[in-house]
């Protein structure tokens, strides 16, 4: 009790005294409101989460209880969750600012509506699994004496989905902030939108301002701010929800006793309350959730509901319903006119998604293995995933961007930053995965090892790695997920055009879609952008990612 | 001198908010060509102990001594049959045989000819290419077995190979075990074997020695004189009375613990 008090008052003073120095020295017109911006930033994100989380929960449980609710629900989220949110951020932005006129009601809306949606679905599925996890001899003695409807949910699914609740609502969180930067500060036709915020001045120091120096110092605050917050909150509720459950719920859990002995004595790592135990809750279940195999009519339903989506879109923004004649123009409007250069934009946006994962796949291995296997990597290690989960991926990027320019040029340096951002989105997921397969193999498969000397690097190829296979896969399906995301953000700059009167793009499908929707508002070729990229993602999940998964799972121990 | 020999062997493990002493002053010894079987209720430390004698674990004190010298690293002399077979999932049958023996060095054609020969002295011929999860428990610790003397090692230690099959196959795979162990052809004729079963033991081995739980300790010892093969004297009236002699040093052991425990609980 009392190491947590000491965390939370020296972290909150150690903190301010960062804000006042920060106040003081930075040059800058908005310093002053450097408060009321994390304020403003810090009421958004949990407000959405407040809301996410009434949502999450109570849809959840009625997917999971109902047929007819998960029938139409979970086929139709899930579809929604493969598809990249900034993918489909331009046309809500679009949508929002064409209803309300632009005001920043409209941005406020557009940032919580970006906000809920990377964080709801996270919450839904955890709730979902949750629920699926509980024992049938649970659910049988329940119904056997007469524990139902209200009373059962009461006393058997709240308890039970507590775990994933809470992990759920960690990693939206930190999802809040992942997509913190791009929510608040948008550039729309020319004009800049924005809602106060610690994003939105980010992005200004560094469009506007072009104070790189007052960027990186933002930046640090806001890790520091981020990593203060997670220790206090996110990790104790962990230990305490993860307390009688049915079983590990979080594979993810990395630490045992005595494994993480050498980090808790350091003594930094026990005044924060950082990297003792690493709940990193990603979203197993909502993976493994993807992978499932959907009836026919569950596809259908999730599509048309889609679609019906879309229509209602597009209506919105050309105020009448979307027919012949506006998919046409959509169509022939520009950009329409580089459609024949979709296949090298898919090509090119591919391949740099494809590099950056091989980076992040190379070195996740040798880092996991690494510190799975050592205690004096893990030291290094856990603590770097730490710090480096906690600095929000978007936020980096104008940063990183901003000197790669000066070394590089724009467009060298552009793509520079956006395989270089993609390898440390992509690596934690796959980190993490790693490391906490490799101390769940099985020890009379390691004793096996020992005792047949298997050593070294034949360990590694005859042991570890196959049996790790099934958590690379799950770990590339969170990868590419969110390196979607995080390259439709970095193939365009529309910041650019307040220096040089032009936007900033890479060719590529991200930048194809960004431009359709932002710089010319050409909502039908947007949604025809995004149905191409769906259609990629979800068939990388069943032509691939599926058939790898199924094809390891033989390789599982049977207990 | 004894083969192999286990002297006054301690071993504790941490265990939350202190210790558990698994094993406390442990000798026994195992003679060239002798089969020995260590009974003992569960959680007395047997599985620990034989991972301390196959060097995978270290004694707090005490040694191992092998052919008169400290044994403390894993070697192919002494090789162990695991209770959950720790086959490699991802291997075949014939493939995690040979696994061993790339390491110890042979090349591709001798690794697949006694790969092969100790498969088909298992029973297995014709499963060479299965994968673990397309075998039956038995088979699996065919497998296992077939691996383990492959090595040609000169101690076989067996970490209750039955309990995970069912009685049927473990009385067929029980009688393999004894074919390979009165093999004279064979180079392993030393078993060590842990289990849980007394008649099985009985059953099987030379002398049953007796260990006791919580912490675990030798406390007896018993000689079966029974004739081989033990097969004819399964109804015989002195396979029943080594049995009780088995199960009445436990029980006792068992009550001196209890009363030691709660002496005030007398009347």
């Amino acid at each position: 009790m009392n190491r947590r008090f000491l965390a939370f008052v020296g972290g909150f003073a150690g903190i301010a005294v960062a804000y006042f120095l920060a106040m003081r020295f930075v040059q800058n017109p908005e310093i002053h409101s450097l408060p009321y911006y994390t304020f403003r930033t810090l009421l958004r994100i949990t407000l959405t989460l407040a809301i996410s989380l009434v949502w999450g929960i109570s849809f959840g449980i009625l997917a999971s209880t109902n047929k007819i609710a998960s029938l139409i629900l979970i086929p139709f989220i899930d579809l929604l969750q493969s598809i990249p949110i900034l993918g489909y951020f331009p046309a809500v932005i679009v949508f929002l600012i064409s209803m309300f006129r632009g005001s920043q009601l409209a941005i406020e809306l557009s940032a919580m509506m970006l906000l809920f949606t990377s964080m709801a679905w996270a919450i839904f599925f955890g709730v979902v699994g949750a629920v699926k996890g509980i024992p049938t001899n649970v659910e049988e003695s329940a119904r056997t004496f007469g524990v139902s409807g209200y009373r059962y949910v009461r006393h058997v699914i709240l308890p039970a989905i507590t775990p994933a609740v809470v992990a759920g609502a960690t990693l939206a969180w930190c999802d809040g902030w992942f997509f913190m930067i791009a929510a608040e500060y948008i550039e729309y036709a020319g004009t800049a939108y924005s809602v106060p915020g610690l994003g939105m001045y980010l992005a200004k120091a560094s469009y506007v301002y072009n104070d790189l120096t007052l960027a990186t110092v933002l930046l640090g605050l806001i890790t520091a701010l981020v990593l203060y917050i997670n220790s206090l909150t996110w990790h104790t509720l962990m230990d305490r929800a993860t307390r009688g459950t049915y079983k590990p719920v979080f594979r993810l859990d990395l630490s045992g006793v005595g494994q993480l002995g050498v980090v808790r004595n350091l003594g930094v790592r026990k005044w924060l309350h950082v990297g003792d135990r690493i709940h990193w809750p990603r979203s197993l279940a909502a993976a493994s959730h993807r992978l499932r195999k959907y009836t026919r009519l569950e596809k259908a339903i999730a599509f048309a509901l889609a679609m019906s989506i879309v229509v209602f879109g597009v209506a919105a923004v050309a105020k009448r319903l979307p027919d012949i004649d506006t998919i046409r123009k959509g169509f022939s409007d520009p950009p329409a006119g580089e459609l024949a250069k979709l296949p090298m934009y898919v090509a090119l946006t591919m391949g740099r998604l494809g590099i950056a994962y091989a980076i992040s796949l190379v070195l996740a291995l040798g880092m996991g293995i690494l510190a799975a296997e050592n205690k004096k990597f893990a030291a290094i290690f856990y603590p770097i995933y730490d710090i480096g989960q906690a600095v929000p991926i978007l936020a980096l990027f104008p940063i990183l961007f901003g000197v790669l320019r000066g070394a590089f040029g724009p467009s060298v340096g552009l793509e520079l930053t956006a395989i270089i951002v993609l390898v440390l989105d992509m690596i934690w997921y796959m980190f993490l995965n790693i490391v906490s397969a490799v101390k769940n193999i099985p020890s009379e498969l390691n004793e096996v090892g020992r005792l047949f000397g298997l050593k070294g690097l034949r360990k590694v190829t005859h042991l570890v790695i196959p049996t790790i296979l099934p958590a690379i896969v799950t770990g590339s399906i969170l990868s590419w997920g969110t390196g979607w995301n995080t390259i439709i953000f970095s193939e365009y700059m529309p910041y650019e055009s307040t220096q040089t009167g032009k936007p900033l793009a890479v060719a590529g499908l991200g930048s194809y879609l960004d431009r359709a929707g932002y710089e010319y508002g050409n909502t039908v070729l947007l949604i025809f952008l995004l149905g191409v990229i769906a259609t990629i993602v979800l068939s990388m999940e069943g032509l691939v990612w599926r058939r790898l998964l199924r094809r390891f799972e033989r390789y599982r121990m049977e207990a | 001198m004894a083969l192999l020999e286990v002297k006054n062997v301690t071993k504790s493990f941490p265990f939350e908010k202190g210790t558990i002493h698994v094993l406390e002053d442990v000798s026994l010894s195992v003679d060239l060509d002798e089969f020995v079987c260590i009974v003992g209720p569960s959680g007395c430390g047997k599985s620990t102990l034989l991972r301390v004698i196959a060097g995978l674990e270290h004694p707090d004190s005490g040694e191992i001594l092998f052919h008169g010298k400290p044994y403390t690293t894993p070697s192919t002399a002494i090789t162990i049959i695991f209770q959950l077979f720790g086959l490699l999932p991802w291997k075949t049958a014939i493939e995690n045989v040979e696994l061993p023996l790339e390491i110890l060095g042979l090349d591709k054609d001798a690794r697949r000819e006694r790969a092969k020969a100790h498969i088909k002295m298992v029973g297995l011929e014709g499963f060479e290419n299965a994968y673990p999860h397309d075998l039956s428990g038995g088979m699996k610790q065919r497998v296992g077995i077939a691996r383990a003397l492959s090595l040609h090692p000169e101690v076989l230690l067996m970490d209750e190979p039955f309990s995970s099959l069912d009685e049927l196959t473990a009385k067929s795979l029980r009688s393999l075990v004894m074919e390979i162990w009165r093999d004279p052809a064979l180079p392993t004729n030393s078993f060590l074997m842990v289990s849980h079963n007394v008649e099985e033991a009985v059953y099987m081995a030379d002398r049953v020695v007796i260990m006791s739980a919580r912490p675990g300790r030798i406390v007896g010892e018993v000689k079966v004189d029974i004739p081989r093969p033990r097969a004819d004297y399964l109804r015989d009236e002195l396979y029943f009375r080594r049995i009780d002699e088995v199960v009445g040093i436990l029980q006792e052991s068992n009550h001196k613990q209890v009363a030691a425990a709660a002496p005030s609980a007398r009347p």
